[in-house]
């Protein structure tokens, strides 16, 4: 015991690993296997009295004193230690606003005092889970669904397709098609329509699907009652069990389903790094815990490859699907947890003093990070 | 504790901007300043469990994740689950060698223990987890069915980054290959080479490679698990299907059935201790004893920052004169003075000369690390916007100090002007004039903004270099909420 101590004294704290996504906040150590608390992201205002939103911003300042609550409340109530001289790794969607970003940046180090962030995108961190060197990631998150390919731990940034597919698409298909069966409008909170969704719903196969666009629809499933208290209770047919996931694959002259994100996805990816994406395709978010989604989805790629726009330009022949080490909706953050516990993580931090220094984040849409050192244009930017 | 229910109808402009009733205010005794929640640092103090009350030491409780060993929540409803004994007759092994003694022991019933819910009834028997033979601790513990393959990827991605490290110190070498005259026999034989590395704690070259070597990517299959057969035809009992928070509660599993739900073991609650970010002195200390309540340091801005009520007041109305009646509370053990001021009479904080001694400038180097510019970047201008401002009454007023045994009298001395209602010990009720700017709109939210100044006895003993000055002009800005602006 006592050496261990001293084992600890020397060593650097263990770091965090924290993915604020827009429902649920995924916070825990590095090098451990799940995190430590899952929650919803929001907090109790005492000024306000009422319960926050963290994501529910309109200015800077506001975004500030959110992320000032909602990060005391993960260290403080759940996670127990001390923020300060303590390393994080900020899981993140490379589509997360430059504002929250930036301002995320500043509660970290001004405010909390960490010694280094470590800014992780999630699709490589979650195709870091899987040790593979192509990886096709279809993260499935609250709003939306983000498909991006991964080869060498380098995102294909042109080939990444996010649509607005996400579980809040589900959860107003289903709060659509309750009101419909029910004959009322119900106006259910978004807490009840999510247990709803968790206890009842699927994603029907691909045959059964398509009976439902015909005339002759199929013998539905098992129909529902859910009491939800003092509201009565609500029955949850089995039209409606099937059909809320629907959205995700509904396709129209736009291609914006699901299937086609993917397609589209791997259309733009380099020619010889398609057929290793195809056979290394996972899927994440906690959108896609959805039971029935993953044969779905494998059942549309499948069917949709032979098709047009996709049988001429899209020479692919199998799709082949990973199962990841941990719950989907924690995968990005167990990719952050592998990748802070190895010392390549930790050496990619940005330190304190550095942001200090200079408070400016890479990024990758800025030019002054993006552009090759050889390229003509890098002499204008080193300023 | 009308606080604690009641919107604030008073709010204090802390030091960096925020509005704060007074109850979620704290005072630093170093600084002379008001400070709260939002621009201190807080830590974490000591860990003890809330049900048992028992402490636990840090070191132990980051071994055991943070959770108390022998109470658990129930994962159904996340109340505290109960330990229940029950007897339970013991197979009496018939031996007919044994002596009689053994026999009269193994006959006694056998207390077993198991988990149960007083609110939702689960108990741990609806799982199958078997009963304990003592009442706390020894249930069976559960690892993450993906911790070997996480530990497999942690040591994969180790083993690579040293292998970087290792290429980018052979490039370095490469580039200045400047051998010694004389090769030394440390050079020829690998063996010492090994033993350098060892000595400079790196894992030998062998084990990382042979990490890379035998990792093995995952594995993707064309077959996807399809959705089970009956899924159309069974009926769904809701009470067998566990909700997103019971979930949740188990990050770890996140089990779909009821008949997976284990007992969580309850997470430690943490006592915080409070540090002013400008002079980095303790401004809350909690006893480390988790049963009390008490602190060792409390600087609260209740026990030293004179407290101001709203009695009652005239409805506001635009353009116009209306009383309002304040009542004014004295903390601290020493009299003070008060006076009503405009806040914009406030003047500002004078940046204070630093006499020039070769010892303070010593001190500062030595402080360098911790800047304030921390500090500084939390601040914000607060947002402020009154209708109404209270007349000065431009007399001084004095607060007699706190006294105990005071309150007790009841009568309340009417020492009255027209300004002073009445007095009673450190308290003071005073009529006050407030003017309502003409543009106010009727309806909206009337706000009144006063600024106070008083004095203030520093209680600290003075350190030996710095000036004894122990009474201080202190200031600080008030914002009343008097509902709406009546509208005629």
């Amino acid at each position: 015991m006592a050496l261990y101590e001293g084992i600890a004294l020397i060593q650097e704290k263990q770091a965090v690993v924290l993915d604020l996504g827009t429902d649920y906040t995924k916070f825990g150590f590095t090098g451990e296997a799940a995190p430590r608390c899952i929650v919803r992201s929001e907090f109790w205002s005492a000024a306000e009295r009422r319960v926050r939103r963290l994501h529910d911003y309109a200015t800077p300042d506001e975004l500030y004193d959110n992320l000032v609550h909602m990060l005391h409340l993960l260290y403080f109530r759940h996670v127990l230690v001390n923020p300060k001289e303590r390393k994080v790794v900020v899981v993140e969607s490379l589509l997360t606003p430059t504002l929250f970003r930036e301002t995320l940046a500043k509660v970290l180090f001004t405010h909390y005092e960490v010694s280094g962030v470590i800014w992780a995108d999630s699709p490589r961190l979650c195709a870091l889970t899987l040790g593979t060197p192509a990886a096709l990631v279809i993260n499935i998150g609250a709003k939306e669904a983000e498909v991006a390919a991964v080869v060498h731990s380098c995102v294909v940034l042109q080939a990444l397709v996010a649509q607005p597919l996400g579980a809040h698409a589900v959860h107003a298909e289903l709060a659509r098609l309750l009101d419909e069966d029910n004959g009322a409008t119900l106006d259910l909170p978004d807490d009840v329509i999510e247990d709803i969704k968790v206890k009842t719903c699927f994603v029907s196969p691909l045959e059964r699907a398509l009976q439902w666009g015909s005339e002759s629809p199929p013998r539905a499933a098992r129909s529902v009652r859910y009491s939800c208290g003092a509201r009565g209770s609500v029955t949850v047919t089995g039209r409606a069990r099937e059909l809320a996931a629907e959205p995700l694959f509904a396709r129209d002259h736009e291609l914006a389903s699901l299937p086609d994100a993917v397609l589209q996805s791997l259309a733009r990816c380099p020619r010889d790094a398609r057929r290793a994406l195809a056979a290394n395709v996972v899927l994440a978010g906690g959108g896609a815990a959805l039971p029935g989604l993953r044969a779905r989805l494998a059942a549309e790629l499948r069917r949709l490859r032979a098709q047009p726009p996709y049988a001429e330009r899209l020479h692919v022949d199998e799709f082949r699907f990973h199962e990841p080490p941990g719950h989907g909706n924690a995968l990005a953050w167990l990719g952050g947890a592998v990748l802070g516990a190895s010392d390549a993580g930790a050496a990619r931090a940005l330190a304190r003093e550095q942001y200090a220094r200079e408070p400016r984040l890479r990024d990758w849409v800025c030019l002054l990070d993006n552009t090759p050192p050889h390229h003509p244009h890098r002499a204008y930017l080193d300023i | 504790m009308a606080y604690l229910t009641q919107p604030d109808y008073v709010k204090y402009i802390c030091s960096c901007g925020q509005l704060k009733p007074i109850t979620s205010l704290y005072f630093c005794r170093h600084c002379l300043k008001i400070r709260c929640g939002f621009c201190i640092c807080h830590e974490v103090d000591s860990h003890y469990c809330a049900n048992c009350l028992e402490n636990m030491p840090s070191s132990e409780a980051r071994l055991k994740k943070n959770r108390c060993s022998s109470c658990f929540d129930c994962p159904s409803c996340f109340h505290t689950l109960s330990t229940r004994a029950t007897t339970q007759q013991r197979q009496v092994l018939q031996d007919p060698a044994a002596g009689g003694d053994t026999k009269v022991e193994s006959k006694q019933p056998k207390k077993m223990y198991y988990l149960s819910c007083f609110n939702c009834r689960w108990t741990s028997r609806d799982v199958g987890i078997p009963d304990q033979p003592v009442a706390s601790g020894g249930w069976p513990e559960r690892t993450n069915p993906h911790a070997a393959r996480v530990n497999q990827l942690i040591d994969y991605y180790k083993a690579i980054a040293q292998q970087e490290k290792q290429e980018k110190i052979e490039r370095e070498r490469k580039k200045f290959n400047i051998r010694g005259k004389y090769i030394t026999l440390t050079d020829k034989t690998g063996l010492t080479g090994a033993m350098a590395r060892n000595i400079a704690g790196l894992p030998s070259s062998e084990s990382s490679s042979s990490a890379i070597a035998n990792f093995v990517p995952s594995v993707a299959t064309a077959e996807v698990d399809e959705l089970p057969e009956d899924i159309f035809t069974k009926e769904v009992n809701l009470n067998q299907i566990t909700s997103m928070p019971q979930r949740l509660a188990s990050p770890d599993w996140q089990p779909v059935s009821v008949s997976r739900l284990h007992p969580l073991a309850k997470l430690l609650s943490v006592k915080r201790s409070q540090r002013c970010r400008a002079c980095d002195h303790n401004l809350t200390k909690p006893e480390y004893n988790p049963g009390s309540i008490k602190f060792k340091i409390e600087l609260l801005a209740y026990y030293h920052v004179p407290e101001v009520k709203i009695i009652s007041h005239e409805p506001v109305k635009p353009g116009e004169k209306t009383a309002l009646f304040l009542k004014l509370t004295n903390p601290t053990g020493h009299e003070m003075q008060l006076r009503l001021l405009q806040p914009e009479d406030i003047p500002p904080p004078e940046e204070k000369e630093e006499p020039k001694s070769i010892d303070k400038s010593l001190e500062r180097s030595l402080v360098l690390e911790k800047d304030t510019t921390a500090f500084k970047a939390i601040e914000r201008q607060p947002n402020i916007s009154a209708t109404s401002r209270v007349t000065s009454p431009g007399v001084t007023l004095t607060l007699a100090q706190r006294d105990d045994a005071a309150e007790y009298d009841d009568d309340a001395q009417h020492d009255t002007n027209d300004i002073i209602l009445w007095r009673k010990s450190n308290k003071l009720g005073v009529r006050l004039e407030l003017d309502t700017s003409a543009e106010a709109v009727g309806g909206s939210p009337a706000r009144a903004l006063v600024a106070l100044q008083y004095s203030y006895r520093n209680t600290v003993p003075p350190a030996p270099s710095a000036a004894a000055c122990r009474d201080h002009t202190l200031y600080t800005t008030l914002l009343l909420d008097l509902g709406t602006v009546s509208s005629n």
